[in-house]
């Protein structure tokens, strides 16, 4: 025990006193956890629900056992390229839209203050909103069908992109533009040969990293009727048709998976 | 030839190769548009049929606000104000509980997943399959899932973001764990320290930054991923949004939306400056 | 050739090989060590001196040969005896090896892990026991008032002093110091070199200890072994490190030259 005292002794702050910021401490403890557990209240969770819910999921994952196409193995394969589509159209329409916007949005190509700040509460309105909810809207509109996913995609993805577009070209080297202006050249060639090449890479980059990103979008705006893959898993869900879902699950990996490897490697020679 | 022969005719050379490339990938990209625009059932007609419809449909989200009766055109497009606060509310609190729990567990398998950190190979093999699988599925395919077995309601939201976060955060996570500096790790290795104690005191102090960062980035992405759980019944207020938009109620549908677009860039532009401060600080002490 | 021992073999090493691919980092191997010794390994950088020392702790194992301790086979120890092993033959490396954004204190601390149960430790939970040894440590090595700051605000020399506290709060019952000043200036290295000399007088800890310097082998060590593409080519008393016996080792007994291909 001196021991311990004579190192008290020697560094007293080494070792958690029991002063008023140790009580507070506890104290600031106890009402985080007494938040967090009101919070699961709120939520729904109790250890009842959750067994009861782990054991019925553990059914259902062993009624999916085998996966099964039930002779659909086309229909499913056909939404899978459909999904595909919407995403590579969606994507290609948004990353160009997306191009003009982000000059607009801009601090150093946008003098225009007041121009500028409108843009990007436009990407902030059109971003705020999830590429779900512009579907339905769609849909709403433009019928069912897998068009107003891609309408849904490209919409929700030129805020994304416009808004990253934007900030890659705020970060663009300011000395490349200034030697590109020395040599008499206008705003628009300096936008041109300037910052073009210098965000290019960082423009296609996103822009297939969005189109993998999408593609697991899509599978799901069939939910709501705008096409794709979604549809089917919804409609075999509801019906309890497991192996089916188990299948359609399947599909969308393999198909994401192999999305994802080609984009990564086209990235990677990219950058 | 003369040396500038020479330079044209290498500029010649490779501009041929260049223009073969920049043709084929031209080719291949129309082809690619035409066989998704027909799969796709792309129909410009139809949208510029219906582009009246579109703006009117837009036209009439914007509520009848006048300034002499401001409170009260107020007070009647938010007449259910109160309600969707609180959806909105649960809406957040399932984004956070999502990204606190997906944390959770990407933190905990994160050095299970990093090649050079892990217990065995095989558990190392494991990790990264489930991972990839949480990642891929998308969270609305699991809330549908877990709606079915959990019930309606946020607790099947939670779980469904909650495993998708683990996904794609436990990627993130262990490419950030397989680049710790490995000396201070193997320090704590020397002492007899046993594996969990050695993440604990080796390399989660280095990796804790940027796995905060990126939880942080993670809840951005899950608030907006918890607006549309409602949908298909698995809580907060995309329920209320789904009904609005179902009944046509215009006006209920800016009303939800504004909200929505409000907390979101609210909850991005904090968040941005806390990550900034993260990196910020962590970046300044490796150069030191 | 060896020296008496002081008070009998401590460590036993026979035919210690390793080989990385197609490079023999360690080729047979034979070595006794006793106890309460400090013992210099010299040699080129490559001679295989770094993993001898982590052979010994075994944070990589040999691919043939024997290790014992007091009798006792090191090469077959598992789990939990593996890492009480660990503890007692704590490590100083070249770079201190610290958490750089850990306290101090907790880096001197991560010392006696070995010693704690699993959940306690994993919550960051220390006995008064654990601070107090951490504490006597530090106060020892003159590092007491920079308990508190963190490992990265302090000098290369004080880092090291941390690291050496680090071992000492292991209890440990041998000390393997790999280059321990080799990335330190001279003031500090010879601080360093002290604080090792005092910890194997005063507290009868055996230290082995890998020196690109063979003069502060001479400095520090009556007894030197020195290796060569993983043999190991002299073992003796460190006045024995005749400029011959130098030529042999190093090809030169241009001390200037040695500490330059060291």
């Amino acid at each position: 025990m001196t021991r311990i005292e004579a190192a008290r002794a020697a560094c007293p702050e080494a070792f958690p006193g029991r002063g008023w910021r140790w009580y507070a401490r506890i104290a600031g403890g106890v009402v985080l956890a007494v938040m967090f557990l009101w919070g699961l209240s709120v939520l729904g969770f109790s250890l009842d629900r959750l067994s009861r819910g782990l054991a019925r999921l553990g059914g259902v994952a062993m009624m999916m056992m085998p996966p099964s196409s039930g002779g659909l193995a086309w229909t499913y394969v056909r939404g899978i390229a459909e999904t595909v589509a919407m995403a590579f159209i969606g994507t290609l329409v948004a990353s160009i839209l997306a191009v003009p916007l982000g000059f607009v949005g801009a601090k150093n190509t946008m003098p225009l203050g007041p121009l500028r700040f409108l843009t990007r509460r436009g990407f902030d309105v059109v971003r705020g909103l999830d590429s779900l909810i512009w579907a339905i809207v769609f849909v709403s509109v433009i019928g069912l069908g897998p068009f107003a996913g891609i309408l849904a995609i490209a919409v929700n993805d030129t805020g994304v992109l416009a808004k990253l577009y934007a900030e890659a070209i705020e970060n663009a080297d300011a000395d490349q533009s200034r030697g590109i202006r020395a040599t008499g050249a206008g705003r628009l060639q300096v936008m041109r040969f300037s910052i073009l090449p210098q965000v290019m890479p960082v423009f296609l980059s996103n822009t297939l990293y969005f189109f993998e990103s999408n593609v697991r979008s899509a599978t799901i705006l069939g939910v709501v009727g705008a096409g794709g893959i979604g549809f089917y898993l919804m409609d075999r869900i509801q019906i309890n048709a497991w192996p089916q879902v188990a299948f359609i699950i399947l599909l969308i990996l393999v198909t994401v998976g192999v999305i994802d490897a080609i984009s990564y490697r086209i990235r990677r020679r990219l950058i | 030839m003369t040396s500038v022969e020479q330079v044209q005719a290498a500029w010649a050379a490779q501009r041929r190769v260049r223009l073969g490339q920049t043709a084929l990938i031209a080719v291949a990209l129309v082809v690619a548009v035409l066989i998704s625009a027909d799969l796709g059932e792309v129909d410009l007609v139809r949208l510029w049929e219906r582009s009246d419809r579109l703006g009117n449909y837009f036209g009439r989200m914007v509520p009848r606000l006048a300034w002499e009766t401001l409170a009260e055109d107020l007070a009647r497009w938010y007449r259910r104000g109160d309600r969707w606060l609180r959806e909105l509310g649960v809406t957040i609190l399932i984004a956070i509980y999502a990204t606190l729990f997906g944390m959770v567990l990407a933190v905990l398998g994160a050095f299970v997943a990093a090649r050079p950190l892990a217990p065995a190979a095989w558990a190392c093999w494991a990790m990264r399959r489930t991972f990839e699988f949480a990642r891929t599925v998308p969270e609305l395919v699991f809330a549908v899932l877990f709606v079915f077995s959990f019930g309606i309601g946020p607790l099947a939201g939670v779980l469904a973001i909650a495993l998708h976060s683990m996904g794609a955060l436990g990627k993130l996570f262990s490419e950030v764990a397989e680049n710790a500096d490995p000396e201070p790790i193997r320090g704590v290795r020397a002492t007899g320290a046993s594996w969990p104690q050695v993440m604990r005191y080796g390399a989660l102090p280095q990796v804790a930054p940027a796995f905060l960062s990126y939880g942080l980035l993670r809840f951005e992405i899950n608030v907006r991923a918890a607006s549309v759980l409602g949908f298909v019944g698995a809580g907060g207020i995309g329920q209320e949004l789904y009904t609005a938009i179902k009944s046509f109620a215009y006006t209920d549908i800016s009303a939800i939306a504004l909200m929505l677009i409000v907390s979101v860039t609210v909850i991005d532009v904090v968040s941005e400056r806390l990550r900034h401060r993260l990196i910020g600080a962590a970046s300044l002490r490796a150069a030191a | 050739m060896a020296d008496p021992a002081p008070s009998g073999t401590f460590l036993r090493l026979e035919g210690i090989t390793k080989t990385y691919g197609a490079a023999r980092a360690l080729d047979g191997v034979t070595l006794e060590v006793a106890r309460g010794e400090m013992t210099a390994v010299i040699g080129r950088s490559g001679a295989g001196k770094s993993t001898l020392l982590t052979v010994i702790n075994r944070l990589i194992d040999p691919d043939a040969g024997r290790m014992t301790c007091e009798g006792r086979d090191i090469l077959a120890l598992r789990g939990r005896a593996l890492r009480d092993w660990r503890r007692r033959c704590a490590m100083v490396f070249q770079r201190f090896n610290l958490v750089s954004r850990l306290p101090v204190l907790t880096n001197v601390m991560t010392g006696r892990l070995a010693m704690r149960p699993l959940i306690p430790s994993l919550l960051g939970l220390f006995t008064d026991e654990d601070r107090a040894a951490a504490i006597e440590a530090l106060v020892a090595l003159d590092m007491g008032p920079h308990a508190l700051k963190r490992a990265d605000e302090l000098s290369g020399g004080q880092q090291q002093r941390v690291a050496i506290a680090r071992a000492l709060v292991q209890e440990p019952q041998i000390v393997l110091a790999d280059e321990p000043v080799a990335s330190l200036d001279p003031r500090n290295a010879e601080a360093v070199m002290e604080a090792l000399a005092r910890i194997n007088r005063d507290r009868g800890i055996t230290v082995l200890i890998n020196l690109h310097s063979v003069a502060l082998a001479r400095a520090y060590c009556r007894r030197s072994v020195a290796m060569s593409a993983g043999r190991i080519v002299y073992d003796g008393p460190t006045e024995g490190l005749t400029p011959p016996v130098l030529e042999r080792i190093y090809g030169t007994a241009d001390l200037d030259a040695i500490e330059d291909a060291a």
